[in-house]
């Protein structure tokens, strides 16, 4: 226990005095994530696109009318009901304002009708920025129509948009790339330990080969847990992604994420074993690696692929890995079912174990 | 009480046979020292022995223990330093040193080892930071985390600068007062002259002779040995056929000579050296070493 304990710490030490891996494994897949996020989403603008649907020809009705049009951060679409509700599904609009027809009348009548807000539930920033300015330029109505009890009374309808935005798209894609990353390339550890006879040192102690395969384990864990965090949570704060964000989901998510990166680690002490030297692992890493990352379903979809590859990518670890990560995060229709990918994530995690113990050398 | 013991040691990878068949045993308190060229089997010998590589015949005993069947008890109880390990670059020496004591189930003995190996100034450097002969103390340090009655040190002094090198040997030296025993390979005969108590020559997976340094020395050569160098071009054959000469070896430009009566022998080289028109430099007169010996049994030097 007490070797196991140093041993962690001892590669916890090694990584985090180290420049290059601290970047590679958290600043990289970050830098993914803003590039993509910065071309691909919608929501950095500082005007909110919002539907606003009149239905009512009443003063009352005009004035509010004027008020959100009066407003900078919105943009107003005047569409149909039908369209901009499908436009806020689309991800084009960040909320509709609907104001029935009869509302200026029911005003006077002394018992207002409600003005419907649609918006998307599942996008925070609506949530915390749109609704509340919303909110304002009603009770600012109020004043104007000058009542004593509000008028302007909001009915909220939430919806869970279920067509996706390209970032939503690709963020559980480059989680599920990390992971792979962190995986594969966290068994360079192993290989540099027996390059540096590090290895051949160590057998020559009483510890033994699971503890010292496990302290690799915790810490290559940590960190992949780690990266998925910072990833999603970046993610989350700067673009706005979605996110099933209820706990059982995160833990899920979680799971499937550690999961994913013991088959990767495993894969990578697999390949591990056939170079003697650092320098060596990294080309026969990449070349396992790299074209994963373009077909797996990572930046677009897998029904974008050829046919003819289709059969290659439903066995690809990252494909299954991506799916899972995907579908916990945003939910959404499963190209690969839960059990399916998470399957065939544990098929490849005891194959390669199996492959690697068989393979390891002390030297 | 024999610590080591080891009978018709073999072991052979592919065609070539690395140890054919070496015998010796090592007593309590002894430094036994193996002397030889690289690749002479040394280092496969050694590493046997510490339950690293397992043999193809042969029996082998340290501590009563079989380290082809008890490796896991055996490997508690000994101290091991090999050749060429080079270490966490970014962990400090202390974090190592309590790293690898935690192996055996120990904590908090650095301070002793760093200031036993002459390092306490270094206990916080970062390992990559040390020079070579510091990284060769940390790699002794190590070897002593678990208190060891017997110790392995392979070619312990490699690379270190002549004074830490003397440093280590005081180090060696007060193991052995310690009463532990201490199996060292080395291919600097002036290492194995002043530390070991009886050294074995390897060669090609064989130990050729083994006794104590002196016994060695004085069984094969009686005789002084004429050192000089020479740009004469005459071999080995005609020095030796100088009188009294009894045998003579050139290594690039130096010359030793054998001579039961040296006045003799030096007078006639002198001559030649005259009739020749290029005189004999640098002459000194030296006792046989275990270099020597070593270069009339295999006709190479150590370090070959």
């Amino acid at each position: 226990m007490r070797a196991l304990v140093q041993l962690t710490l001892a590669n916890t030490r090694e990584f985090v005095r180290d420049r290059a891996a601290l970047f590679w494994t958290f600043a990289f897949p970050l830098l993914f994530v803003l590039i993509f996020g910065l071309v691909f989403s919608r929501d950095s603008a500082t005007q909110y696109e919002i539907g606003l649907i009149n239905d009512d020809q009443s003063p009352q009705a005009s004035v509010l009318v004027d008020t959100l049009e009066a407003m900078d951060v919105f943009d107003l679409s005047r569409g149909g009901l039908a369209d901009e509700i499908a436009s806020l599904e689309d991800g084009d609009r960040r909320a509709v304002i609907s104001i029935p027809s009869g509302w200026g009348a029911s005003i006077d009548a002394g018992s207002p009708m409600s003005v419907d807000i649609h918006y998307d539930e599942t996008r925070q920033s609506t949530q915390q920025v749109v609704v509340p300015v919303i909110l304002q330029a009603f009770e600012s109505v109020d004043r104007t129509l000058t009542r004593s009890q509000p008028v302007v009374r909001p009915a909220f309808q939430t919806l869970q948009s279920e067509r996706l935005s390209t970032i939503d798209f690709i963020v559980p894609g480059i989680v599920a790339f990390s992971v792979m990353n962190a995986g594969v390339f966290g068994a360079v550890n192993i290989v540099s330990l027996r390059e540096r006879r590090v290895l051949r040192r160590l057998q020559a102690t009483p510890v033994s080969r699971l503890t010292l395969v496990s302290a690799d384990l915790i810490l290559r864990m940590i960190l992949v847990l780690a990266q998925a965090a910072i990833l999603i949570v970046v993610a989350r704060l700067v673009f706005d992604i979605r996110l099933n964000s209820d706990a059982g989901s995160l833990a899920a998510l979680a799971g499937v994420v550690v999961l994913g990166g013991l088959a990767f680690l495993a894969i990578g002490f697999f390949l591990g074993s056939f170079t003697k030297t650092e320098q060596g692992f990294f080309p026969v890493a990449q070349v396992v690696t790299f074209p994963m990352m373009f077909i797996s379903g990572v930046f677009f979809p897998i029904e974008f692929m050829p046919d003819w590859l289709r059969p290659v990518i439903n066995v690809l670890p990252l494909t299954h890995l991506a799916e899972a990560t995907r579908q916990l995060m945003i939910g959404g229709a499963a190209t690969i079912p839960m059990g399916v990918a998470v399957a065939a994530m544990a098929a490849y995690l005891v194959v390669f174990v199996a492959l690697a113990v068989r393979l390891f050398r002390w030297e | 009480m024999s610590v080591i013991e080891v009978q018709d040691l073999r072991k052979a990878y592919d065609d070539v046979k690395a140890v054919d068949g070496v015998s010796f045993s090592v007593e309590v308190g002894e430094v036994f020292g193996m002397l030889g060229p690289n690749g002479a089997g040394k280092t496969t010998t050694v590493e046997i022995l510490e339950g690293l590589r397992p043999r193809d015949s042969g029996s082998v005993g340290v501590l009563g223990l079989d380290p082809g069947r008890d490796a896991g008890d055996l490997k508690r109880k000994i101290g091991v330093q090999l050749q060429q390990v080079s270490l966490y670059p970014r962990l400090r020496v202390a974090e190592v040193i309590e790293l690898f004591a935690s192996f055996y189930g120990r904590a908090g003995v650095a301070d002793h080892l760093l200031t036993l190996l002459g390092l306490e100034e270094r206990r916080r450097a970062f390992v990559k930071d040390l020079s070579g002969g510091q990284q060769q103390r940390l790699s002794v340090a190590l070897a002593m985390v678990n208190d060891p009655p017997v110790i392995f040190l392979d070619e312990p002094t490699t690379g270190m600068d002549p004074q830490a090198r003397r440093s280590l040997w005081e180090t060696i030296e007060q193991f052995k007062a310690e009463g532990r025993t201490v199996l060292l390979t080395t291919h600097y005969m002036e290492e194995a002259e002043r530390l070991c108590d009886r050294v074995a020559v390897m060669d090609h997976g064989r130990i050729i002779a083994m006794d104590t340094p002196e016994d060695l020395v004085r069984a094969h050569f009686a005789q002084d040995a004429i050192e000089f160098s020479q740009r004469n071009g005459l071999t080995e054959t005609e020095f030796a056929s100088l009188p009294a000469v009894v045998s003579a070896s050139i290594q690039g430009d130096r010359v030793s000579m054998f001579s039961d009566d040296v006045p003799a022998s030096m007078a006639a080289l002198l001559q030649l050296g005259q009739e020749r028109g290029d005189p004999i430099e640098n002459l000194r007169l030296r006792r046989a070493t275990l270099e020597d010996v070593f270069l009339k049994l295999t006709g190479r030097t150590l370090r070959d």
